[in-house]
């Protein structure tokens, strides 16, 4: 177990540093706008262009740049070029943003796939089965950025039900703060709600099959019993598994066109801006941060996994 | 359904004929097992109807230039900022001296700007449409043949090969699987649209659809490559194979004579569900900027101009994504039936899911 | 069966019903833009300003600027936030329009003295003059100012190269500039240029040299600002986010008397918000949340919001702007004039006007209307036919071409726009969208591949017709990378006119050699210039409108704020 774990670590590592060069390379080798070049400005001397350089050490070596580069990361001394700010201060007051996104949006699929699910479950055939079927599939295949404008037009222009962007910090106003959150949780949670819903509703269904759920029939105990204690309980497990993928993946990619579109000042707004500005300290910033995050979720659902999983825990099988 | 709790483990099809259990109803069972596939297939109306709808789109938008000749006499691209549209007795203004693109005239002007103009530039959202889906379905499908040819070959060295080709192989997917993908398909699709892409003597313009193409297959590479190594992994301890193996075959006769037949079913729906998954993907990223460049179009870039005008005039938004949702739910439902179809009884469940298809269990 | 229908009539409902809504009434007959306004809207008749005195003004921009440090920032940003902060030795008339295009004494007591051939700037520093931390202002203070801004590696060094030395110092950094100096006792600042400069005074007024006291450090400061010497001072800013206004004690105290013509403001201060969202910003605005909106109204608001208020809370500004289409003249096709000619005759300014949803105003010369040396004339009347007769005269060889364009809209739509009207020409194009930020570091790169034609605009950086004519138009401006003048238009005449005219002190006989400048440059038609842009002002229902001054360098006056009664 141990050894399982140690080597999901190093895993990580070796993965963060293969992002990190990834990103180094993407952005100095792919020829577009030198940074030195853009930073002079509109009305330039040659003399100021090299300036620039010897002050940022543009004209350093790849190899040198990069690991000055990396140092900074863990010195906390990446600055941006434009405007000259720390782009992990920047990250660090987005956390709060997409995290409250990214948890709520997980926290109400999840729920509501579950409640849904298991009366689906119990209620296998019914019309509510049939629907969520049909609904899963649909949320599957519905792009973010089409439902997002949708709810934007229908319930914050054509009603003026809610806003229709920024973030209001909890702290500051824990009404605002709900009411600017409602639309990007729905648009995220739309897409997966239907789905979660229907890998709960067959595992149950499988479970339902299987001995121990018969044993628990005959030895008395009621429908409901045997559906919440026994069937629900195992058909969890995989669900937690597939539920920190999806989280990881939310936090790295659907939470970067939500927060885009609703212009909510989150990390994944920030990656954005970056991105399309081609500015490569933040772009290092938050890519390594996104990384992170999918990286060590995936690792701690493998554990968490492998810990539940006899066979892995006692070691009897190579992970 | 459900997700197989083992890590790695991927029941699979086995030998010639195995996969397929029961035949249907008034079907013999000595026929072929595809064919006794596309009965099933068909027996499922679910999936046919949407095949059809799938089929009705892909006419829609080959129709393209015939609408754009005939009915709204004008290109995808040319813009009619000055015009103005003579329907009945009203002289309209095809864009508004503050800007204001004309609304949908449906028939009424003979079929021009049917759906309205576009934005400022006053160009035929109708025949954009058309046409932008030419640019999304093509981009779907050919990096979905990309994604799956280089996922086939992948998987089979790996599978077939195992020691140290596996242990490469599978690092490389494992770390490409880990990446952000979306942060990485638009810090590449955002870099290479500016530069251009040279691969040795292969050299793609800035703006051409190949950038798109190109980045969406690397990083769809993995989720269809790992499935499939893991199906030829258990495909390599069969019997079948060992027997070719015996006879003296070589490497490529068993992975492309034996094993690569039993992997068809998977293939086919792989590649059907991979192809929503690059539609979604594309769209994102042309949304986003980083995927189709104009003038190019895709409904993508179609929703992103059409957010600007989302007041004034929704349609320009919702329209090019309802037609995404239709095309993609069409080309899921369709995967769910070819898999029904062909594999019943699989344990492997997979579906486009917002931009990532699921993996079977949980592993790195 | 059941599962079909039910899941069709699932999907074909939502779209249908989705459509079908929002294709009803959706197209713009609601003004409300979102947000319920706070339902006053009368306004105080006449405008005079009978605002009262004091408050707090909430104000917000949509992007932090550049810099928040005056040697530093050369963004609109930066000079509309600091430029009631850091004064220089010279400042403008604080009036709209024209008027605002008046040089005027700044810290110094009066204009320069110009001696020796027009080459030296003799002025004084008034005395009793102090920053906001209560330090006196010297006068070695302004040489100190100087040598920062070359130190920091400022944009705006280009301006000032001209002083003796200064082109050494920006290489070396060491060494002092000879051909500044000052007497701390008498205040005395004595500048001696290279070569005569008739923009100088200007640049003299620009922020980049106001003095800061000496020891700021040679960095970029825009955490924390260095202090200043205007009615206000900056506090609390936190860059990418906001900052904040304050009195400046020792304005009231000293500087004030010192400057008497210079305006006090009326504000006690102000809080400054980054809103990213355009649209979010004109929604605070109308529902009273914040009082004023730096960047200008987005183009998708931008009809709603003049028809509702216009003239109460909303005024349209003209600024000294050309929006132009470059065309490499040093290579084929575009190094034929009767080719350029054809795209100034196909480029139709009345397009574009409604492209840019009513925000720009047609034209089709170097100088924009409002510039000193702006006269009307017409030389390229719209004419497709023409336009296309001279191409096939012209015939020109290449007819591939790669046209380029930023991605910010409308830009992007007028790069659009002429994509098209280049392939009616009968042109192979090419369009490139770059992101805004890195556009003019890719298209001022000459090495960047198929430059041939594309999108620009510049905005005046003082009212002096050579800040149009040289950075853009002139051979020695023409640079290997940051190069400005994107048409690589060289032209020897022209060059000597123009070195010639920047020499010289601006007065009538120069502004009419720049008239004709400008209409002998386009007959050669190195551009296609197509419009000048205008900008607002947007506030909320408790602001004088009236009151605010709006000036051509540094668009709205702080001071100018005042809340009504």
């Amino acid at each position: 177990m141990v050894r399982f774990i140690v080597r999901r670590l190093i895993g990580m590592v070796i993965v963060l540093f293969v992002v990190s060069v990834l990103v180094f390379l993407i952005f100095n080798v792919i020829p577009n706008s030198p940074p030195a070049q853009r930073l002079a400005g509109k009305n330039a001397t040659p003399t100021l262009v090299k300036s620039i350089e010897e002050e940022w050490g543009f004209d350093e070596s790849l190899p040198e740049q990069y690991v000055t580069m990396m140092k900074k990361v863990f010195t906390n001394e990446l600055i941006s070029y434009s405007p000259r700010v720390s782009v992990e201060d920047r990250i660090k007051e987005g956390i709060p943003a997409t995290l409250s996104l990214a948890i709520g949006a997980g926290l109400i699929w999840l729920f509501w796939g579950m409640v849904l699910g298991y009366i689906a479950a119990v209620r296998a055939g019914g019309w509510l089965d049939k629907f969520l079927t049909g609904f899963a599939i649909a949320g599957v295949s519905i792009p973010v950025f089409l439902i997002g404008p949708v709810l934007i037009y229908f319930l914050t222009y054509k009603i003026e039900l809610l806003p229709n962007a920024g973030y209001v910090p909890l702290t500051e106003d824990p009404w605002g703060w709900f009411k600017h959150l409602i639309l990007p949780w729905t648009t995220i949670a739309i897409l997966s709600i239907g789905f979660y819903s229907r890998v709960l509703r067959s595992n149950m269904l499988d479970s339902m099959n299987e001995d121990y759920v018969r044993t628990a029939r005959a030895k008395g105990l009621s429908e409901r019993q045997v559906m919440l204690r026994h069937v629900l309980r195992n058909s969890l497990i995989p669900i937690i598994t597939l539920f920190g993928l999806d989280f990881g993946a939310t936090i790295a990619g659907t939470a970067l066109i939500t927060e885009t579109i609703f212009s909510y000042e989150g990390v994944g707004y920030y990656a954005a801006e970056s991105i399309a500005k081609l500015e490569l300290p933040p772009i290092m910033g938050v890519t390594l941060y996104g990384a992170f995050f999918v990286v060590a979720i995936n690792a701690c659902v493998d554990i968490a996994y492998a810990y539940l999983d006899p066979r892995v825990r006692l070691g009897t099988s190579a992970a | 359904m459900t997700i197989d709790p083992q890590p790695e483990a991927v029941p699979v099809a086995g030998g010639p004929g195995a996969a397929f259990p029961a035949a249907p109803e008034g079907v013999s069972p000595d026929r072929s097992p595809w064919y006794l596939a596309y009965k099933r297939f068909v027996r499922n109306r679910l999936a046919v109807s949407f095949l059809g709808l799938f089929v009705l789109i892909v006419i829609f938008v080959l129709a393209a230039p015939i609408w754009a000749d005939n009915v709204a006499h004008t290109g995808p691209n040319e813009s009619h900022t000055l015009q103005k549209l003579r329907v009945g007795d009203e002289v309209r203004e095809v864009v508004t001296p503050e800007g204001r693109p004309i609304g949908p005239q449906w028939f009424e002007a003979g079929g021009k700007f049917f759906l309205g103009a576009d934005s400022r530039l006053g160009r035929d959202e109708m025949v954009r449409l058309m046409y932008g889906g030419r640019t999304s379905l093509f981009i779907g499908v050919v990096s979905g043949l990309i994604t799956t040819l280089v996922a086939v070959v992948l998987g089979l060295l790996a599978g077939y090969y195992r020691g140290w080709v596996d242990a490469v192989i599978a690092r490389i997917l494992d770390v490409l699987w880990s990446l952000p993908v979306l942060l990485f398909g638009i810090a590449l699709g955002v870099s290479l649209a500016v530069s251009g892409l040279q691969i040795g003597p292969l050299t793609i313009e800035g703006g051409s659809n190949w950038i798109p193409i190109f980045v969406i297959s690397i990083f769809t590479v993995p989720y269809v490559a790992r499935p499939i190594r893991g199906e030829v992994l258990a495909l390599g301890e069969k019997e079948f194979v060992e027997a070719a193996v015996a006879q003296g075959a070589g490497p490529l006769r068993v992975m492309f004579g034996e094993i690569l037949p039993n992997l068809a079913s998977t293939i086919i729906v792989f590649f059907t569900l991979n192809i929503a998954n690059n539609m979604l993907f594309e769209a994102a990223l042309s949304f986003l900027g980083a995927g189709v460049q104009p003038p190019n179009s895709s409904w993508g870039t179609m929703i992103s101009v059409g957010e600007e005008l989302l007041t004034t005039q929704p349609l320009l938004a919702i329209i090019p994504g309802v037609m995404i949702m239709l095309t993609v739910l069409s080309l899921n439902i369709v995967g769910d039936g070819l898999r029904d179809a062909l594999d019943p009884r699989s344990k492997v469940r997979l579906e486009a899911h917002a931009g990532m298809v699921e993996p079977e269990g949980a592993s790195v | 069966m059941k599962k079909i229908v039910l899941t069709f009539l699932v999907v074909a409902l939502a779209a249908v019903g989705v459509i079908g809504l929002s294709s009803c009434g959706g197209s713009g007959n609601d003004t409300t833009g979102g947000g319920s306004s706070s339902g006053s809207g009368t306004t105080a008749e006449g405008g005079e300003s009978e605002g009262e005195e004091g408050g707090i003004l909430k104000a917000t921009y949509a992007s932090f600027p550049d810099y928040m440090d005056p040697q530093l920032s050369y963004t609109a940003e930066g000079w509309t936030a600091m430029g009631e902060v850091y004064i220089p030795l010279l400042t403008y008339k604080h009036a709209s329009g024209a008027e605002g295009a008046e040089v005027v004494p700044g810290l110094a007591k009066e204009l320069p003295k110009i001696s020796n051939g027009e080459k030296t700037y003799t002025l004084f520093l008034r005395p009793g003059l102090k920053y906001s931390d209560g330090k006196p202002v010297k006068a070695s203070d302004f040489l100190y100012a100087v040598e920062r801004m070359f130190k920091v590696n400022s944009g705006g060094s280009v301006f000032y190269t001209s002083i003796v030395g200064a082109e050494q110092f920006a290489k070396t950094k060491q060494g002092g500039i000879p051909g500044i100096k000052t007497n701390d006792k008498t205040g005395e600042i004595q500048i001696t240029l290279v070569e005569p400069r008739g923009t100088f005074e200007n640049e003299l007024a620009l922020m980049f040299v106001a003095p800061v006291p000496q020891g700021t450090p040679n960095e970029d400061l825009s955490a924390n600002p260095p202090p200043g010497t205007g009615p206000y001072m900056l506090v609390n800013v936190k860059p990418g986010q906001g900052w904040e206004y304050e009195r400046n004690p020792e304005w009231a105290k000293a500087n004030s008397k010192a400057m008497p013509e210079y305006p006090t403001g009326h504000i006690d201060g102000a809080e400054v918000d980054v809103i990213r969202n355009p649209q979010t910003q004109v929604n605070d605005i109308e529902q009273g949340k914040y009082d004023w909106m730096q960047n200008p109204v987005p183009a998708a608001r931008y009809t709603e919001v003049k028809d509702k208020y216009e003239g109460s809370q909303f005024i349209v500004r003209d600024t000294i702007s050309t929006y132009y289409f470059w065309m490499k003249t040093d290579r084929a096709p575009f190094d034929d004039q009767k080719v350029r000619e054809a795209v100034n005759y196909a480029v139709d300014p009345a397009a574009l006007e409604r492209i840019y949803s009513g925000q720009l105003k047609g034209t089709q010369q170097i100088l924009p209307p409002g510039m000193p040396g702006y006269s009307k004339f017409e030389l390229y009347p719209h004419d497709m036919a023409k336009a296309k007769e001279l191409i096939k005269e012209a015939n020109p060889s290449d007819m591939n071409i790669t046209v380029w364009t930023d991605t910010e809209s409308p830009n992007n739509e007028a790069g659009e726009y002429y994509d098209g009207v280049l392939k009616e020409l009968g042109f192979n194009t090419t369009l490139k969208i770059i992101n805004a930020d890195n556009y003019f570091t890719v298209i001022g790169n000459q090495s960047t591949p198929d430059l041939d034609t594309g999108w620009s605009d510049w905005f005046q950086d003082y009212p002096h017709p050579n800040d149009f004519f040289q950075p853009l138009l002139a051979g020695e401006s023409i640079l290997q990378t940051n190069n400005g003048n994107f048409a690589n238009f060289d032209n020897p005449a022209f060059n000597k006119e123009i070195s010639k005219l920047r020499a010289e002190q601006l007065g009538p006989e120069q502004e009419s050699a720049y008239e004709s400048m400008d209409e002998e440059i386009m007959k050669e038609a190195p551009w296609a210039p197509y419009g000048t842009r205008t900008l607002d002002t947007f506030v909320a229902d408790n602001i004088e409108l009236e009151s605010i001054i709006y000036s051509p360098t540094f668009f709205e006056y702080l001071t100018s704020f005042e809340f009504k009664e």
